[in-house]
């Protein structure tokens, strides 16, 4: 089912993310997501997340839905040039995979394969138009697919407490001309953050779905400030789940923050999406904390 | 040759998009590199504003300029030069020249053009062969074909299903690289080599953006500091530079010119059959620029006669010594520094014939005498040149001396300042030259970054001082006297001693020199009994140089006289190269420190056009030959530059 | 502009089959040769009686002087059984052509830097991509300037204004929206879709082959 069709019936649309195992069994992953993930309307499959090789993306989303689940294909650009990406587009299609996630994807350095190649043939833009020539039954060489066009739910990213937010609103802005219909966000723990990009982000008239990670630790906190772009954790957060450690432990303070931000910043967007990061167990009581 | 330009003009339609937003657009072109140099005009420009002006647009001015990459000299030349009321700025250039411009510019830039997109680099001799410069060298395997650019998959284990008669499947006119390699390592019997190799798997991480981004601004902070340009020859003096001076053995003859200096020949005041003694002004200088002359052994005057020396035919005074080297009653030493006044100093200087020591020879006394105030006097103990260690082992061996010399040229001047200047690569100099005048409130030493032509007068102004010697003046105008080691130990000697200027130290060296050595050497010695006493010349293919390989003239002859700016005598290989054509590489640009394009230089002697020699200052070239020893295409400049100061020479003259 | 990179001292020496005879090219040597490295290993190979001869001279890419230079080392060169070369990939390829029959070897590993002309290595570089992006991009180059070569904004990964790939490294996707915001012309990204075209070597072709 496509995502858009949710947000078109004014849905508050939850997704969750699930990533692909290093190795080829994939059970475990089915189960969990059947368990935790069943209040979720889709669930995005990382495509080797943070440049690190795992179990393809596609093949796993088809194992959700032959398990009822609906995901959605993240699609990077930075392991495939557009023949393959093109490929791959249609081969979701096949399967009725119609949401698609175009991501330009992190850098090949960044993860267990530094001396990869880099393709980043086309980018998340480039791809987005890409699916909108493939809808029109055509491809970016200019030639004609054969019999029915494929049909794609085109979602993208944007990092809205990002620290060079007009230039990713720029960017955003670009994502929708090339044919984008809805975003996920990269994770917010500044509301207020969140809710100026909003204002501004409003003109462009798609969904976005609030980005949540669910805080696990102070040291994940701290490593996210250091590391991760786009992410700022405040301070008198991470003293919360200072405060009191077996509560932090066991998830119950991070569960709490994010529900507290997902009720912030809910009037403003149009769904959320979490990335639980092995915490699927959590997600059924977030949703309940946060009211969804 | 093979066009290399870097740029095409982008389509027309192209153009007219861009074209529509912008108005009163100022245009910058390149005059394009790696190309036959035979056009001064690309048509670029012309066709960009022939278009432009088509579509009613207002062009404020065109600036048509060399190798606009190269940042430092475009930001000189296009000062002052985008007139009022340009809103927009066009680049016709490839992305280097576009970016450049961006940086310097405030005003928006907009390209004209597309870069090409060679493959690799190619060398500087234009060639076909490229390097992608993957940082993984595959060469030792595939026989010296590089399977990344001549491979249209880069293929690195072998060939691809794809070649056709032994062409590429992408291009039929293309060999597949690895039928190439394969038969390069069968003619080799090498396949098994190859066949047993590890699997090949590129890694993209090398050579990373830090390591990169360092080295680019270390090399960057290095060539722009101090002056200039520049390059950094192959020393070579392992040589010498460990070797003692060795006073050389009194010669029988000694054969002086009377004309070892810039300036007028002295005029001779000893006649055949007279007998001199050491020290004894033998020939007067006629005029200001000039210097007096002495004998530098006591005996018989043989003749007063034209000589060959390495300056040309010169009026020459042959002494046969008598081999008792007796002083003569002028030498004495002088009054002790501190009682000697300014003009005193100047006048034992002008007495005893001292003249600058680094080559050229310019009478010192005149240098003593400067129109502006100085500040500061700077001792040039740099020796820039390859192989010469003759400064070096006089710093090391007579750094008092030195010093000495340097407080009285200060005295003479009414400097309050006094630099020392040693290059790093001889840190055992800088090391003794500060323990010497550590104690010594106003001498510093400096040792700077070895660079060739520090040793310049202007380069070690620039270098020291950080200023500029405008074209056409002298260092004194802007405060500054410059003397050479020898000439303050020469001013040492005349002072302390009462001797004038009658012997200097010479380094005898290079590759072919069998025993290579660093002689006090008497002025008139015969060169040919120097390089007979360090055993002779070794092997065949030698050219001989009086002074450095750099600056130094070639000896045709060695039956000519060592004088008074004779600081080496070397015998190296012979350089076999030879030119082609110029192929617009810019490197001459890159390095000339006086900041010229000697590629111009060239082009104007051989078109006659001695207008633009003049216009575009070519006697501010001072033959330092860094862009001889830089060019790609083995063009002797500096004989044609020389050949250009001479056609000039009429334009000089004042119209009747 | 490039830099030469002598290989590692194992990798050399297993390359080192024999007599070698060595040349060493100082024709960019301003730019970046491992001027000591090379002399003190090339010492140590003479040192084990394993040297014929060494040439030192420039621009070994200069194919015609090249020719000439070699053939005054031709007793040396056949005595040797390989020849082991310190220079950039051209050099290599140049001499290995000339040479055919005689295993020639690379002692140095060569690596692009940013700039084509002259000796002095530049900030700011030119990918020769044949389809110049540098108007929508306030004249900074977003294939060089950005790790990924983006050429429809930033991605995600910048982090304090610095690329995901190094912090050494501004992102040059705000370095480009600074500049024209600066310039007022934030406009000119609201362009259509620009997608990299990889096939420009036509243009390449036809410009080398004219006179």
């Amino acid at each position: 089912m496509k995502v858009t069709d949710l947000f078109k019936e004014g849905k508050f649309v939850v997704s969750a993310e699930v990533g692909p195992p290093k190795g080829i069994n994939v059970d475990h992953l089915i189960e969990e997501a059947k368990e935790y993930l069943g209040r979720c309307d889709a669930i995005n499959v990382t495509d080797n997340q943070s440049s690190v090789m795992r179990v393809g993306s596609l093949a796993v989303c088809k194992a959700l839905k032959d398990a009822g689940l609906n995901p959605i294909f993240q699609l990077a650009c930075r392991d495939r040039n557009r023949i393959a990406l093109q490929s791959d587009l249609l081969s979701a299609a096949m399967f009725g995979i119609e949401n698609v996630l175009a991501l330009t994807g992190d850098h090949t350095k960044m993860g267990d394969h530094p001396q990869a190649k880099p393709v980043f043939d086309l980018d998340a833009v480039s791809l987005l138009h890409t699916m909108g020539l493939l809808e029109k039954g055509e491809d970016l060489g200019g030639n004609k697919l054969d019999g029915e066009a494929p049909s794609f739910a085109k979602g993208a990213v944007v990092s809205p407490c990002s620290d060079s937010v007009d230039a990713q609103l720029l960017k955003m802005e670009r994502k929708v001309a090339a044919g984008a219909e809805y975003f996920q966000t990269q994770a917010v723990f500044e509301p207020e953050k969140f809710i100026k990009f909003m204002e501004k982000a409003k003109q462009f008239g798609k969904p976005v779905q609030l980005g949540i990670i669910i805080p696990k630790s102070v040291g994940m906190c701290r490593f996210m400030n250091a590391n991760v772009a786009g992410v700022h954790v405040p301070e008198e957060m991470i003293e919360e789940l200072k405060a009191d450690k077996e509560k932090t432990k066991a998830g119950i303070t991070g569960v709490e923050i994010a529900a507290r931000i997902i009720r912030e910043c809910k009037p403003y967007c149009e769904g959320v999406h979490i990335m639980s990061l092995g915490w699927e167990s959590k997600i059924p009581g977030l949703l309940e904390q946060a009211g969804i | 040759m093979v066009n290399y330009t870097k740029y095409v003009l982008k389509s027309n339609e192209e153009l007219t998009a861009l074209l529509a937003d912008l108005d009163n657009i100022f245009v910058v072109a390149c005059n394009k590199c790696f190309k036959e140099f035979d056009t001064i005009d690309e048509p670029e420009c012309a066709a960009f504003c022939e278009l432009a002006a088509a579509q009613g647009k207002t062009i404020t001015g065109t600036a048509r300029l060399d190798f606009l990459c190269n940042s430092v000299q475009t930001e000189k030349k296009l000062e002052g030069v985008i007139p009022e009321g340009t809103q927009n700025i066009v680049v016709i250039s490839c992305g280097l020249g576009v970016q450049i411009i961006a940086d310097i510019e405030d005003k928006p830039v907009f390209s004209a053009t597309n870069s090409l997109n060679y493959i690799g680099h190619h060398g500087m001799a234009l060639t076909e062969k490229t390097c992608d410069a993957c940082a993984q060298c595959y060469l030792n395997l595939t026989g010296g074909i590089c399977p990344i650019t001549d491979c249209t998959k880069s293929l690195l284990n072998g060939q691809c299903g794809g070649a056709k008669n032994g062409k590429c499947e992408i291009d039929p006119e293309k060999d597949c690289a690895w039928e190439k390699i394969y038969q390069r390592l069968e003619k080799q019997g090498r396949q098994d080599d190859f066949a047993k190799q590890p699997v090949q798997i590129r890694d993209y991480s090398v050579a990373g953006v830090e390591e990169i981004k360092k080295y680019v601004a270390e090399v960057r902070a290095a060539r722009f500091e101090g002056f200039y340009g520049g390059v950094h020859p192959v020393e070579n003096k392992e040589y010498t530079e460990h070797i003692a001076l060795q006073p050389f053995p009194a010669p029988k003859q000694v054969i002086i010119p009377t004309g070892q200096h810039v300036g007028a020949p002295a005029t001779p005041i000893v006649a055949v059959g007279d007998t001199v003694k050491v020290g004894q002004k033998i020939a007067e200088a006629p005029s200001f620029i000039s210097a007096h002359v002495h004998s530098s052994v006591s005996g018989t005057v043989t003749a007063v006669e034209p000589r060959k020396t390495s300056r040309g035919e010169v009026t020459c005074i042959v002494i046969e010594s008598d081999g008792k080297d007796e002083l003569h009653e002028s030498v004495v030493p002088a009054k002790p520094l501190d009682e000697l006044t300014p003009d005193e100093i100047v006048e034992i200087v002008k007495e005893k014939g001292i003249t600058g020591m680094g080559g050229a020879g310019f009478p010192t006394y005149v240098k003593l005498k400067p129109s502006q105030p100085i500040d500061t006097v700077l001792i040039n103990g740099s020796e820039c040149e390859p192989y010469l260690t003759a400064d070096h082992r006089l710093m090391l061996e007579y750094a008092d001396d030195i010093i000495f010399g340097l407080k009285a040229i200060m005295k003479a001047v009414n400097a309050p300042k006094g630099v020392i200047l040693v290059e790093d690569n001889k840190p055992d100099a800088v090391a003794l030259m500060q323990e010497k005048t550590a104690d010594i409130e106003n001498i510093e030493v400096c040792a700077a970054k070895t660079q060739y032509p520090e040793g310049a007068e202007k380069m070690l102004i620039k270098r020291v001082l950080k200023r500029h010697v405008p074209s056409g003046k002298l260092p004194a105008d802007v405060g500054c006297v410059v003397s050479n080691t020898a000439s303050a130990k020469a001013i040492s000697d005349a002072i302390q001693k009462g001797l004038p200027l009658i012997e200097r130290v010479v380094s005898v060296t290079g590759e072919h020199i069998k025993t290579p050595g660093n002689f006090m050497v008497k002025i008139g010695t015969n060169v040919q009994e120097l390089i007979d006493h360090c055993g002779g010349i070794t092997g065949e293919d030698v050219t001989l140089k009086m002074g450095g390989p750099m600056m130094g003239a070639p000896l045709a002859d060695t039956n000519v006289p060592v004088i008074k700016g004779t600081n080496g005598i070397i015998a190296i290989d012979t350089d076999h190269s030879e030119t082609v054509e110029c192929l617009k590489c810019g490197r001459c640009v890159d390095v000339c420190p006086m900041e010229l394009a000697p590629l111009n230089f060239a082009k104007w002697v051989d078109e006659g056009n001695a207008q633009a020699l003049l216009d575009n200052n070519i006697r501010d070239c001072f033959s330092c030959k860094c862009c001889e020893y830089i060019c790609s295409a083995k063009i002797p400049l500096v004989a044609k530059i020389n050949q250009g100061k001479g056609m000039i020479m009429p334009l000089l003259q004042p119209k009747k | 502009m490039l830099m030469t990179r002598l290989k590692s001292n194992e990798a050399i020496a297993s390359l080192v089959d024999g007599k070698v005879f060595i040349i060493n090219c100082h024709g960019c040597k301003e730019v970046g040769f491992p001027e000591e490295e090379a002399k003190a290993l090339q010492k140590e190979l003479f040192a084990a009686g394993k040297v014929t001869g060494i040439m030192t001279t420039d621009y070994i890419c200069n194919r015609e002087n090249m020719k000439l230079r070699l053939s005054y080392h031709k007793d040396e060169i056949d005595q040797a059984d390989m020849v082991l070369i310190f220079s950039c990939g051209v050099g290599v390829q140049t001499v290995s052509e000339y040479l055919e029959d005689k295993k020639v070897c690379a002692a140095c590993d060569t690596i692009r830097l940013p700039g084509f002309q002259g000796v002095t290595p530049q900030e700011v570089d030119c990918g020769q991509c044949g389809e110049c992006f540098l108007n929508l991009t306030g004249g900074i180059c977003p294939i060089t300037a950005c790790s990924k070569s983006l050429v429809n904004g930033p991605c995600g990964g910048t982090k304090d204004g610095k690329c995901e790939v190094n912090d050494c490294m501004e992102c040059g996707w705000e370095r480009i929206y600074r500049k024209l915001e600066a310039m007022g012309r934030l406009d000119v990204l609201r362009c259509p879709t620009q997608i990299h075209n990889f096939a420009t070597d036509d243009a390449t072709k036809e410009c080398k082959q004219s006179k």
